[in-house]
């Protein structure tokens, strides 16, 4: 096909009309379809009897495609800088699950310091019957103990970094956000409610009832100020309200929570509840759970399962058949109780109508008083409260060694989320006076500045979302100086798992020197140094020269950013 | 992974990023993640086409990313997104020559004229069917900077006259011919000796 055209033959100086041959621009705004209509006829009418013009119009259209094919092949594979900025791009929004995971873990903190962590101190003591496997489980000291000294504020991040992990897992597992915060929000239903079981009904209303002859098969739910079962409900009844009467016939269990709940008709199965007080005049076929203020066991009423209870008082009058677990202030027994009792609390009176088959076993500040009358199958074991410290853990080598894994495993997802930062920040770290200076005042000033916003005007998310970040930096410090010190005892790398290597090392030894004696003033120290050093970076990262490619994409700092800007 | 030219994306993939596009710029960083895994390999090769060097690349494609995100609602959701994506990681990689000047190493001012060598018919043929894509990889790294750009612009990005009249800031009217003398730049690096011109009659 390549015939070679006479010498002279492909001139296009003039603006080729039918008879001479085509120059090269028109040849080529020809292929790309940018000539005007008729100049395009022309160049094809022209190539359809000159074989020199066809040859250089396939030529230059081959060309074309030569260089779209040689631009388009992936001769070389992603870069991993490209590859690992795209999943801090993916991360961006990781980081909000990590300072939701903080937040909620603050919450629960609070939540346990404030509520759970009294009433538990209370029932430490051993010796609460294995009433159920839960109370044996989280109320039995011995198993608990580590968790409890674990809790201090700083601890609770290894928890939280852990689950962070664990979510970042989960999050490869799914590719939506979304799926995953499904799958917590129902796993944290799912700790909170009990199993609903296929639920047929729901009335809702200002008073809602079951009437006198009605009879209701399956569970049912009911909401109201006022709620009435004076029928039968032939399963469950979970029940919301002010005031909440049962004078009919539950065969399954009451799950309610309203502040006031009399039961003058029967329940077959457990009272689960939550309110202010729980009084029985009826029956109560298995047993009683309350969080709340007061549960009464009325003269004519009677329980036939044990009554745990947390809250301030516990009147037992009428027949109780098992045992009583309490944690609260007082507790009245002028009934029957037909297994052991134990409490955790100020006061117990035992009237002279009472009859106890079991132990009494009691642990309070006040000596239980007892009426002369009171049939009791052993005298009263009291033990006078004494405040104990739980001395498990910190100092425990086995403890020591989880939490320098935590932290390195911490470091970690630190060094994978942000390589560059992390490096950055280890730069930071290696000009100690800076840091430390800069130190010192990140970490007095960002806690109270947070406080400041959390009650001003500000707002309390700002708040405590800028503490949260506090708190993970001051976590994050001990890596950072761990770092450093890794690189003083094996020299520099630039490799990611070198460094981390580095950093392990170091936060080992960190740990091990926090635990002997004065370890205190190292750990402020290298707290201080580290902050310090993060703060420099995060300030350099953010100095004005913005033409300065950031490697990575930004910062944590800005969780809302991870949205563009609009 | 495969690389995208805006111009043959089917309707469908077109749907489906107009719809990641809609949710990226309402702040969702999900969006906004599967939007770089989508997009960055091609971008990057755009900036590894378009610049000189590998680490040149990288830190363009980054920062082109980082400037689409601030961008994203200035976008114009009726066009393609690609094509957006395209000019501003053109205007980028334009920016970025012209600040270090790359140009003045091998730019001619007078790019408004028409080439005055035309080349052997057969002679090109041959040129271009012995040539593999290595080889015209390399001698793309070997133009100027503006030749470079012009012929990525259109035949990587498969971007319109008058997209690349708008990127490299050249009248509508020129574009062929920056388009052609690249092309003889590239025949030129591709002899080797530039000899190319030689076949042709004045």
């Amino acid at each position: 096909m390549s015939m070679s055209s006479p010498p002279g033959s492909n001139q296009g100086s003039g603006k080729g009309d039918g008879m001479e041959h085509l120059d090269e621009m028109s040849c080529m705004l020809y292929l790309e379809g940018q000539l005007d209509r008729a100049r395009a006829m022309e160049v094809s009418n022209h190539t359809q009897t000159c074989s020199a013009c066809r040859t250089l119009l396939r030529a230059i259209e081959r060309e074309s495609r030569l260089l779209t094919r040689a631009m388009l092949e992936e001769e070389e594979p992603l870069p991993a800088r490209i590859v690992t900025f795209q999943e801090k791009v993916h991360r961006s929004m990781q980081w909000i699950w990590m300072v939701t995971f903080g937040l909620a873990a603050t919450a629960i903190y609070a939540m346990y310091t404030g509520y759970i962590e009294p009433w538990e101190q209370r029932l430490e003591q051993a010796g609460f019957g294995g009433t159920s496997l839960l109370s044996m489980l989280i109320f039995q000291g011995s198993f608990w103990k580590g968790w409890q000294s674990m809790l201090s504020l700083v601890e609770v991040l290894a928890l939280v970094t852990i689950a962070g992990f664990a979510a970042f897992v989960l999050r490869k597992r799914f590719r939506r956000g979304s799926a995953v915060a499904l799958v917590l929000a129902s796993l944290g239903a799912a700790f909170s409610m009990p199993a609903p079981a296929a639920a047929t009904e729901v009335r809702k209303g200002q008073a809602v009832e079951v009437r006198k002859d009605e009879v209701i098969k399956g569970n049912v739910f009911l909401s109201g100020k006022r709620v009435e079962v004076l029928g039968t409900v032939d399963g469950d009844v979970f029940a919301a309200g002010k005031d909440i009467e049962i004078d009919g016939h539950i065969t399954g269990d009451l799950i309610s929570a309203g502040r006031t709940v009399w039961i003058r008709g029967q329940v077959d199965g457990n009272v689960r509840s939550a309110g202010n007080t729980v009084t029985v005049v009826g029956k109560v076929g298995k047993n009683i759970s309350y969080f709340g203020d007061t549960v009464a066991i009325d003269a004519k009423g009677s329980v036939d399962g044990s009554v745990m209870m947390f809250g301030s008082e516990v009147n037992i009058a009428g027949r109780l058949g098992r045992d009583v677990l309490f944690a609260g202030d007082r507790l009245f027994v002028n009934g029957t109780v037909g297994g052991s009792i134990d409490q955790k609390g100020s006061e117990l009176e035992i009237g002279s109508s009472a009859q106890v088959d079991g132990a009494v076993r009691m642990e309070g500040e006040k000596e239980p008083v007892v009426s002369s009358g009171a049939k009791l199958a052993s005298p009263v074991q009291f033990t006078k409260h004494v405040e104990r410290h739980q001395e498990f853990g910190k100092r425990s080598g086995v403890w020591a060694g989880f939490l320098a894994a935590a932290f390195v495993l911490f470091g970690l997802v630190l060094f994978r989320v942000m390589p560059q930062f992390s490096l950055d920040a280890t730069r930071a770290a290696e000009s100690y006076g800076a840091s430390i200076g800069l130190g010192v005042l990140v970490m007095f000033a960002v806690p109270i500045a947070s406080l400041i916003a959390c009650v001003t005007f500000v707002g309390l998310f700002v708040g405590l979302s800028t503490f949260v970040l506090w708190l993970i930096a001051l976590y994050a410090a001990q890596t950072v100086v761990g770092t450093v010190i890794g690189q003083w005892i094996l020299g520099r790398t630039t490799d990611i798992w070198g460094r981390i290597g580095r950093m392990a090392l170091g936060v080992v030894l960190i740990r091990a020197v926090t635990l002997i004696p004065h370890g205190g003033w190292i750990k402020l120290a290298v707290l201080l140094w580290g902050m310090g050093a993060i703060s420099l970076a995060l300030y350099r990262r953010f100095q004005p020269p913005a033409m300065v490619p950031p490697a990575y994409l930004p910062p944590p700092l800005a969780p809302g950013a991870s949205a563009p800007a609009v | 992974m495969d690389v995208q030219k805006p111009g043959r994306m089917n309707a469908a993939d077109t749907r489906e990023s107009s719809a990641t596009v809609a949710r990226a710029r309402a702040g969702d960083a999900e969006a906004w993640g599967d939007l770089y895994r989508d997009y960055a390999p091609a971008i990057f090769r755009f900036c590894r086409r378009a610049l000189p060097t590998r680490e040149d690349a990288e830190d363009a494609t980054m920062e082109i990313f980082m400037k689409i995100r601030d961008k994203l609602n200035q976008y114009d959701a009726s066009r393609p997104f690609s094509a957006w994506l395209y000019r501003v990681a053109a205007n980028h990689c334009w920016d970025m020559l012209r600040r270090r000047k790359i140009r003045q190493d091998k730019e001619t001012d007078d790019f408004e004229t028409v080439p005055l060598e035309h080349p052997d018919p057969s002679q090109l043929d041959q040129l271009i069917e012995r040539r593999t894509s290595e080889e015209v990889r390399k001698a793309l790294d070997k133009l100027g900077a503006r030749a470079r750009m012009a012929l990525v612009l259109r035949y990587y990005s498969d971007m319109s006259y008058d997209e690349i009249a708008d990127a490299l800031g050249v009248r509508r009217a020129f574009v062929g011919v920056v388009l052609l003398r690249a092309r003889h730049e590239l025949r030129g690096a591709l002899e080797g000796t530039g000899a190319m011109a030689a076949g042709g009659a004045r």
